[in-house]
């Protein structure tokens, strides 16, 4: 099944930069969590469990690299409907862990199945309007599309996890959207869009979704609430500079006074301890990431390619661009993670796992 | 299987793939500039919030100077007290934190939560006081339990110890400096919260027993806990202070009031005593009763404890011996003969009959010895307080030449002692009548004056003064309490500050008053009480009216009237060491205070001479009533 020859057409610069991404996260997780005591300090734990999924998600993209995608896609209708039942299963069976039910145990490490919806999601949707005639044109297959969609989103922002669940929109709109969405179409769904925001706010956010939302509005109005993480965010990013404060020297971060930094703000610190500087290498890596892999969307060889790594980096750019606009304080603070970066075994394989599927796409560009 | 991309289908695809990496793009490039305006052009403002919050100076409190009396025995020091804080960043549940501190050290849980929601708005990171200066097993109690409690923690705090019942008006309290302190230039270097003195000598001392605060940098992290300290400036200590106070002697007069008050009344006296060193003015004890304890003030006192010292009506937070006056009574015939040898008016050996009583301006005035004394001289006029001759004397000197001569002694005037708020008292003078009456002042005014009465009114403090004066031969000397300072080169004796004023008094005048005051407690006078063998011990009762005879009987039952007892002495006869007075309130004789000045003598000489301290017997608990029972005397004079 892997031909030789293949091999050389990895494309080992963007594999590259994944790497480079992941290893700027370790070493900013291993800041964040290293555990002073009063005789000096330890690495904190979260840093080998980080390593220990890296090795996972390697052994995940070179999985979804060797399988060809196009066989991958075929089988979407039993990925899907797996991926549907895992997420039934934690809703009823699932351990709790921060007030919600999105893990499965699983000895040492804890699967959440949810980080493997875009994924899933990315390839039944690819494979649906990558497999007609039609595309994205017509309305009855967007209602199957958003069908497909809306599922695993519901079951999600069930858990309740509605950072993850609200990713899938953007590959839903990734995937449409090359397949010929019309811009009028568009236009509709964004429009009522927006009139069902108010809807939704008066009857589907909880009250901490409600609050957390008002205070990104003014952080002002409850500096020890709410609004606490947003300041801190801004105080964060901003005392660190041109260059940093130095690696394990950002005060914001080492003191504490910013909130779940390993994890949601993991980027803050970044921008603490490298400083712009170190911004820049962050946001360019990514820039180069995302753009490398549309390029492989360019040169697919089929549709379904195409549609596949579209919808993958729609749904990647959004948690990225979402997550940096959070980190400096510009955006509500929600539970999304940034990929490769932050914290997080689960997010960590699926996302390797992921880029696996690109570059399983540019890989293929020649085979038949 | 699957459809191979049309021509069409490809142009399209590759169109909107641009546009997505376009936009994708311009939103980089618009982050990257979000970060460029927060990192770098607005770097200073956030640099400066984030040090602000984990840089922070935390102030070190100087012990306050130690005060020790004319031996170096120490009287007042520091220790720490602890406070039980809590530091709400740590706290998990603070309603159960609070109850469960609440059970394990024995308090009101109610309060405590009062005191937290009164400063909920302040910064989490500051400790709020839930329990000042805990007791021993309070604090055990809370440490004990302390896992179930995140956040509740101990908190030393230097504090002042004052002995019990012992000098509490001399010494006065520490409280936290008030707003209107603040705004003082004297209290301009100090921080709100800073400890200060707000009484007695920790008030007039206050700048010299503060020391200087130090502080500490700290890095604190955002629970409030001190990670690093970064700098650290020490505290420097208060100057210790030598007082010229005695401290057995000190203690003798307390003992004394109660004592006496115990026997005479069945409960301790109240009332104010003051024994100077009739040789420089250094004050070697100074009483006032009733008083407070200091201790509950040194670490914030309670509004309940504060509200009842302010609305008791025996006043204990007022010093009688400075800040009260009363009518001298009979001590005043002291300054009346000393106006009259020293203006010439009338010799030692002036005599004038007593009968019972007198006739001045049309008016008859009473001798408090209806069947009179007959003919006395001065030295026996002052023996026997002979109201007839002292009538007398004051005809002849008319009020301005008193009131010259009780101004030479000190009595309605400021004697500038070391202590806050002294009083003047009054001594009237026609001068004085008119500016403040619009009135002339009628000779027969003076007649009352003469012994005492009328609008005479004067300070215990001021009557020691008087007999120091006497008792020196007419230096006023400045009252003092500071004998040396301890600026860190051992004790360094301090300058006393000059006499108020000088007067060289005849030694005739001299020889008679002390022959005369030698009679009063030797002799056949009122204050054999005070007679010590081979002290010469030399002084004068005197009663002071609290309310005419009457007033007395319309307000009969709702207030004490029962007069006040005085009792002035100075020691031995020649070359006096010890000049004083004992003021006792309600004690109705002047010779009950005799009592407590013979018990301070004896006390000051078996110091002095190295035997042990004289002891008073505790009082039987039988005869107290009787011995309280008034006595009416009330015949229109003093004694």
């Amino acid at each position: 099944m892997f031909e030789r020859r293949l091999f050389f057409h990895i494309d080992w610069a963007l594999l590259s930069a994944l790497l480079c991404i992941v290893g700027i996260g370790i070493a900013m997780i291993y800041s964040t969590t290293y555990v002073t005591t009063p005789g000096g300090g330890h690495v904190g734990p979260q840093v080998w469990t980080q390593i220990y999924a890296l090795i996972l998600g390697v052994i995940a993209l070179v999985i979804f690299l060797a399988i060809d995608y196009r066989m991958l896609a075929e089988h979407s209708l039993f990925v899907y409907a797996g991926l549907i039942g895992l997420l039934v299963f934690v809703l009823f069976k699932g351990s709790t862990q921060f007030g919600a039910q999105r893990w499965i145990a699983l000895g040492p490490l804890n699967l959440q199945p949810s980080e493997f919806a875009r994924l899933t999601v990315a390839l039944i949707l690819a494979m649906f309007f990558g497999e007609n005639r039609r595309g994205a044109r017509n309305t009855s297959d967007l209602v199957i599309g958003g069908f497909f969609t809306l599922v695993p989103l519901l079951l999600i922002a069930k858990q309740p996890d509605l950072g993850t669940a609200v990713t899938l929109l953007p590959v839903f709109f990734g995937v449409t959207y090359l397949a010929g969405l019309r811009m009028r179409l568009l236009g509709v769904i964004v429009l009522a869009g927006i009139l069902i925001a108010p809807l939704a706010w008066t009857f589907a956010l909880e009250d901490y979704q409600k609050s957390r939302i008002q205070m990104f509005i003014d952080p002002s109005k409850d500096p020890r609430g709410a609004g606490y993480q947003t300041i801190q965010a801004r105080i964060t990013v901003g005392s660190g500079g041109l260059t940093g404060k130095g690696f394990m020297q950002g005060t914001q971060n080492q003191y504490k006074f910013l909130p779940v930094a390993h994890n949601d703000f993991i980027f803050s610190v970044l921008a603490e301890e490298q400083g712009f500087v170190g911004v820049l290498a962050g946001l360019g890596l990514y820039l180069f990431v995302i753009l490398r892999s549309l390029e492989a969307a360019r040169l697919a060889k089929d549709r379904l390619g195409a549609y596949l790594v579209g919808g993958i980096i729609a749904g990647f750019s959004f948690q990225v661009i979402y997550n940096v606009a959070m980190s400096v304080g510009l955006a509500p603070v929600k539970g999304i993670t940034l990929p490769l970066m932050s914290y997080g075994g689960s997010s960590l394989i699926a996302t390797m796992a992921t880029f696996g599927l690109i570059l399983n796409v540019r890989m293929r560009r020649f085979t038949n | 299987m699957t459809q191979p991309t049309g021509v069409d289908d490809r142009r399209s695809l590759h169109v909107r793939l641009s546009v997505v990496q376009y936009t994708l793009a311009v939103v980089f490039c618009a982050l990257t500039v979000s970060f460029w305006i927060f990192q770098v052009v607005q770097h200073a403002q956030f640099k400066e919030i984030a040090e602000s919050q984990y840089l922070q100076r935390v102030p070190l409190p100087a012990p306050r100077g130690l005060l020790m009396d004319r031996h170096g025995t120490i009287l007042v020091e520091n220790k720490d007290s602890f406070n039980i804080v809590l530091l709400r960043e740590r706290a998990k549940d603070i309603d159960r934190t609070l109850e469960t501190l609440a059970a394990a050290t024995g308090v009101e849980v109610g309060p405590l939560r009062e005191i937290v929601e009164r400063r909920r708005r302040e910064p989490a990171y500051r400790p709020i006081v839930l329990i000042p200066d805990a007791t021993e097993p309070q604090v055990i109690a809370m440490r004990a339990r302390r896992l179930e409690m995140p956040g509740v923690e101990e908190l030393p705090v230097p504090t002042r110890r004052y002995g019990a019942d012992f000098g509490a008006h001399l010494f006065g309290y520490v409280g936290e400096v008030t707003e209107t302190q603040l705004q003082r230039a004297d209290y301009k270097e100090l921080n709100a919260g800073a400890i200060v003195g707000q009484a007695g000598l920790e008030h007039a001392y206050n700048a010299l027993l503060m020391g200087t605060e130090g502080a500490k940098d700290v890095i604190v992290n955002s629970r409030g806990r001190e990670i690093k300290v970064l700098d650290q400036e020490q505290a420097v200590v208060g100057t210790p202070l030598q007082l010229t106070i005695d401290a057995d002697l000190q203690q003798s007069a307390e003992d004394g009031f109660k004592h006496y008050g115990m026997v005479h009344a069945g409960r301790p006296y109240n009332g104010a005593a003051v024994v100077l060193d009739p040789r420089s003015g250094e004050v070697l004890s100074l009483v006032s009763l009733p008083a407070y304890d200091p201790n509950k003030f040194a670490v914030g006192i309670d509004r309940a404890t504060w509200a009842s010292l302010t609305t008791d009506k025996e006043r204990p937070l007022q010093n009688r011996a400075l800040q009260a006056t009363y009518s001298p009574g009979s001590t005043f015939k002291i300054v009346v003969a000393t106006a009259a040898m020293e203006e010439g008016v009338a010799t030692p050996d002036f005599r004038v009959h007593c009968n019972g009583g007198a006739t001045f301006y049309g008016r008859r005035f009473a001798c408090w010895n209806k069947s009179g004394h007959g003919s006395v001289d001065m030295r026996h006029a002052i023996e026997q307080s002979c109201n007839v001759y002292f009538y007398t004397l004051g005809q002849m000197l008319g009020v301005d030449r008193i009131h010259k001569w009780a101004s030479a002694l000190g009595l309605g005037e400021i004697n500038g002692i070391d202590l806050p708020n002294e009083v003047s008292g009054l001594v009237p003078s026609e001068a004085w009548k008119q500016r403040v009456r619009k009135e002339r002042w009628y000779p027969g005014e003076t007649i009352s004056v003469a012994i005492g009465q009328g609008q005479v009114n004067v300070t215990p403090l001021s009557l020691a003064v008087m007999m120091m004066t006497v008792a020196n031969g007419g230096t006023r000397y400045t009252p003092h309490l500071l004998k040396g300072v301890d600026r860190g080169k051992g004790l360094e004796p301090f300058t006393p500050p000059p006499p108020r004023s000088q007067v060289r008094m005849k030694d005739s005048t001299v020889r008679a008053l002390r022959e005369g005051l030698w009679l009063a407690v030797n002799g056949a006078g009122t204050a054999g009480r005070a007679r010590l063998e081979g002290r010469d011990v030399s002084g004068k009762t005197g009663t002071a009216q609290v309310i005419s005879l009457t007033g007395a009987l319309r307000a009969r039952g709702k207030i004490d009237v029962r007069d006040h007892g005085w009792f002035v002495f100075m020691a031995p006869r020649d070359n006096p060491v010890l000049a004083g007075v004992i003021f006792a309130e309600h004690a109705e004789h002047g010779y009950f205070g005799a009592s407590i000045a013979k018990h301070i003598i004896d006390t000051y000489f078996a110091k002095l001479e190295g035997r042990p301290l004289p002891k008073l017997e505790k009082p039987p608990a039988t005869n107290v009533i009787a011995a309280a029972t008034p006595t009416p005397q009330r015949s229109g004079g003093t004694q």
